[in-house]
């Protein structure tokens, strides 16, 4: 896109030439190493014990689970809500972040939007999980039938299911157009079945003239598209609690607190997936220091959104005076799940502190450490919000705990290894990196250049 | 998109001081402040609503211009090099709205209920920790004190490396070499000193963002949300400090198209660029306004919780309905439709005509916030005293404004260099 040529633009130092970068990205596509392979094997394991795992509930009952009065959420949907929100960053990157003019997005994004495209797939599964009776999931959906019984509307469980089935379209036909010429690039060195493949997927892409200006028209209408998306997903997710007058639940900055945490917890995955990316495949001069800064930098500020809505909360909860809510605070941070609260309080709004420091920002390792603890705080987020509100509400005699089983344990690791699963897969396919945006960004091919370079 | 281009150097170009403007600004002072004092022989409290509601509206667009040059600092924007100076100018009213804010501090029951409701409601005296006057006054003059004192900062930082681009410069009269004298002190040369400023602006920045939305949430929380004591909403604060930042933004592009009309320099570059860009800002925040607005009404409506539905009630049902869906046709529907399109955001008339309409669809909006909570059953809800004791604030804002632009370069001389770590991409 013609955008990265804005001043300021991020430029590779250590990229010569024009050729490199083909040559750079897609020898990703041909050659896995065997640390591909070693992963590629655990992601298969995992799948295997997903599987197991839903497989015994399916066959024995929702019972498997710890699910019960009067926790009837527990590890499903804190998981579902995790993998939503990692969904989110995604499409900021590729959509918000296009609008803005950041140039520092052409290096990640292509993976930032596979990232996205494989995390609602995998929050996906989860309702079907949930309702227990995998094969009436379909009731989910209003269509036409003899009985004339319709979802519930006013329901924001129904609301989700659009939100996240429209998420998923928009954000897969975005990251679709925007990989389409690199495959055509692809396509030009591949043989065999492979070629066949890409030349599918590259719908007959020439780079002519007419070409680029349609695809650059395309891209900024479903940037503009999507970017209400970002916003809508996870606040309609946000509302399947807020709507609800549960304590810890019913509060009016869930929307754009919930949003927040997610683009919060995404850019954080999408700095553990880059590290090793970078890394073994040796990217070092496509994926910048730089780049991480500006990623750290989307961390840093969307955890002091997070942290402002965790300390209005506590405070709206003292400030309201009502019995309910300021015991369902207390709750939360003295309770029998304090360790969730006070896990998610240090990883989402202590550890990043240290991100203000450019030093920090600057270290791959310090980023890669910082990433897992937010992904951790992020998972707990959900877990506190999900379980703590449930296991204390109005009636003492209601009160209980919940303890997630291993089935639901199961699933949950499991989820993890069917995202890598799918995004390893992405990796061997299609070029992780976009080298159309890439070359955009490169000085041109001048003869003084090319001469300096030798 | 179009690449932005940066003359290689930018002219010295002051706002005219102007005779005509003064007398005009000056006269709407004194009839707001004639009307404040008449209208507080009448009723105090309708005269006091009044006042506060200017001063959040007032205070807040002139916070979120600050806002504006303080974010776009953060994340090294260049679109808005020429508007800099005309968000930062704003900070010439945050001096005038803190000693606004001193009277205020003198209000006691006959605006805060809970003060005389604390004796007999066991629910309000659990928050008598915070809802006390002591503790009211610290805070507010705590909070306004720390972010002027940010504000006025960062602006200082801006401002001087430009004074050696200043110096001598046409059009420089005494009043303007007095100011270039008092703020070049300590001189340590061009190119140091565009060096220090940008290392100081860039780590202060942030501190100014985080005091912002915790300070802009405690004037709200106080001036707004404590009228009904029972009422509380986690969004209340977001939702203010946000319609504050997109205030400061709508009124940023009012100035600059007003910078426009004076001057051929100001004219040639403010340039589409910018035009668009504001459009293209105003417009976001219109959407943004509104999915704060809607995300806090939804989950009320929903809840249907006895203690939160008054607060939408008393605003949704008559008197007030029609007022308030006043609010949001100018705040949401019209904007939308306006701005929505091209052509809006690069036509100045028509950009000028919608930023106006935000402008006052936010300001009946602070209105809203406070007013009903403390409306008399078969009183008017508006009247012409309103946009009256405004004016003062109205006048106040643009004479310092004015001042501001008049005094110091109107359009940044000096820009951030290019990071020396990140090299450009089209030197060739």
């Amino acid at each position: 896109m013609a955008t990265s040529r804005e001043r300021g633009a991020l430029t590779h130092p250590d990229v010569h030439k024009l050729s490199d970068v083909n040559r750079d990205i897609l020898k990703i596509l041909s050659r896995p190493g065997k640390g591909w392979w070693m992963l590629f094997g655990l992601a298969a394991a995992g799948v295997g014990l997903f599987l197991v795992s839903w497989g015994n509930q399916i066959v024995n009952g929702i019972g498997e689970s710890g699910l019960n009065s009067p926790v009837g959420w527990g590890v499903y949907i804190t998981t579902f809500v995790f993998w939503v929100g990692i969904a989110h960053s995604g499409t900021l990157i590729s959509a918000i972040l296009f609008l803005f003019r950041a140039p520092w997005r052409q290096s990640v994004y292509r993976a930032a939007e596979a990232m996205t495209v494989f995390a609602v797939m995998t929050a996906g599964l989860f309702p079907l999980i949930h309702v227990g009776r995998v094969w009436h999931a379909y009731w989910l959906f209003p269509y036409p039938n003899s009985r004339f019984l319709w979802p519930n509307f006013r329901s924001p469980l129904i609301w989700d299911v659009f939100a996240v089935t429209t998420y998923f379209t928009v954000s897969a036909v975005f990251f679709y157009l925007g990989t389409v010429p690199d495959v055509a690039a692809a396509r030009d060195q591949a043989t065999g079945l492979r070629k066949k493949l890409y030349q599918v997927i590259s719908l007959g892409w020439q780079g002519t003239d007419r070409q680029w200006h349609h695809f650059g028209k395309a891209y900024i209408f479903l940037a503009a598209l999507a970017t209400p998306l970002v916003l809508s997903v996870h606040s309609v997710v946000s509302w399947d609690f807020a709507m609800s007058i549960v304590p810890g639940w019913h509060a009016t900055i869930f929307a754009p607190y919930f949003v927040a945490g997610a683009i919060f917890s995404g850019v954080a995955m999408v700095i553990t997936l880059a590290v090793p990316i970078r890394k073994v495949w040796g990217l070092e001069a496509y994926l910048t220091t730089k780049h991480f800064d500006a990623l750290a930098k989307l961390c840093l500020l969307t955890s002091l959104i997070v942290l402002y809505a965790y300390l209005s909360e506590f405070f709206m909860a003292w400030y309201s005076g009502e019995e309910i809510e300021r015991t369902a605070f207390w709750n939360r941070l003295f309770g029998d799940y304090w360790w969730a609260t006070w896990t998610m309080l240090t990883c989402n709004g202590l550890v990043p502190v240290m991100l203000w420091f450019k030093r920090v920002r600057h270290s791959i390792p310090a980023l890669f450490v910082i990433s897992f603890f937010i992904n951790i705080g992020m998972w707990f987020e959900r877990y506190v919000i999900v379980v703590t509100s449930l296991h204390h509400e109005y009636e003492p005699f209601a009160w209980g705990i919940y303890r997630p089983s291993l089935t639901e344990m199961g699933i949950m690791v499991g989820s993890f290894a069917w995202f890598g699963f799918w995004f390893l897969l992405f990796t061997r396919l299609l070029p992780p990196v976009a080298i159309a945006e890439l070359k955009e960004v490169l000085p041109p091919p001048l003869r003084k250049q090319s001469k300096e370079a030798h | 998109m179009a690449h932005i281009h940066l003359p290689g150097e930018i002219p010295v170009r002051y706002l005219d001081r102007s005779k005509g403007a003064s007398t005009v600004a000056g006269t709407l002072v004194v009839v707001g402040l004639v009307a404040f004092v008449v209208r507080l022989g009448q009723d105090a409290q309708s005269a006091w609503i009044s006042y506060v509601t200017n001063w959040l509206f007032f205070t807040g667009i002139a916070m979120g211009g600050v806002l504006l040059s303080v974010a776009t600092w953060i994340t090294k924007a260049k679109w808005n090099w020429s508007l800099r100076r005309v968000s930062q100018s704003f900070v010439a009213f945050l001096p005038v709205a803190f000693v606004l804010l001193l009277p205020m501090l003198g209000l006691r029951e006959g605006y805060f209920p809970w003060i005389e409701e604390m004796a007999h409601d066991p629910i309000l005296q659990r928050k008598a920790a915070y809802l006390n006057v002591p503790f009211l006054i610290t805070r507010n003059v705590v909070a306004m004190a720390l972010l002027t004192g940010l504000a006025l900062y960062f602006v200082y930082l801006a401002l001087r490396p430009d004074m050696g681009y200043a110096k001598g410069a046409e059009g420089e009269d005494e009043v303007r070499a007095g100011w270039r004298e008092k703020l070049s002190q300590n001189w340590m040369g061009q190119d140091a000193e565009e060096a220090n400023s940008y290392k100081r602006m860039t780590t202060m920045a942030p501190a100014f963002v985080i005091f912002y939305a915790v300070g802009m949430s405690i004037f709200v929380y106080d001036w707004a949300m404590s009228l009904e004591p029972h009422w509380f909403s986690t969004m209340f604060g977001p939702w203010f400090f946000m319609g504050a930042f997109w205030g400061g933004i709508a009124s940023t592009a009012l100035w600059s198209l007003y910078l426009r009309t004076k001057d051929r320099v100001f004219h040639h570059e403010i340039g589409l660029q910018q035009r668009h860009d504001l459009g293209k800002l105003a417009f976001a925040f219109t959407v943004f306004w509104t999915y704060l607005f809607f995300s806090q009404y939804i989950v009320i409506w929903y809840g249907k919780l006895p203690w939160e539905q008054a607060w939408i009630i008393r605003r949704s049902a008559e008197p007030w309905g029609g007022f308030s869906a006043l609010v949001v046709s100018l705040c949401f529907v019209v904007p939308f439709a306006g701005l929505i399109g091209r052509k809006a955001k690069l036509k100045p008339a028509l950009l000028a005509t919608f930023t106006s309409v935000i402008l006052t669809g936010l300001w009946l909006e602070r209105y809203a916030l406070v007013a009903p909570s403390l409306h008399h059953e078969g009183d008017p809800i508006f009247t012409i005293w309103q946009p009256l004791i405004g004016c003062l604030f109205l006048g106040l804002y643009i004479l310092a404004v004015r001042w501001f632009l008049s005094t110091f370069p109107a359009i940044q001389l000096w820009q951030p260099k290019p990071d020396p770590e990140s090299t450009e991409a089209e030197r060739a």
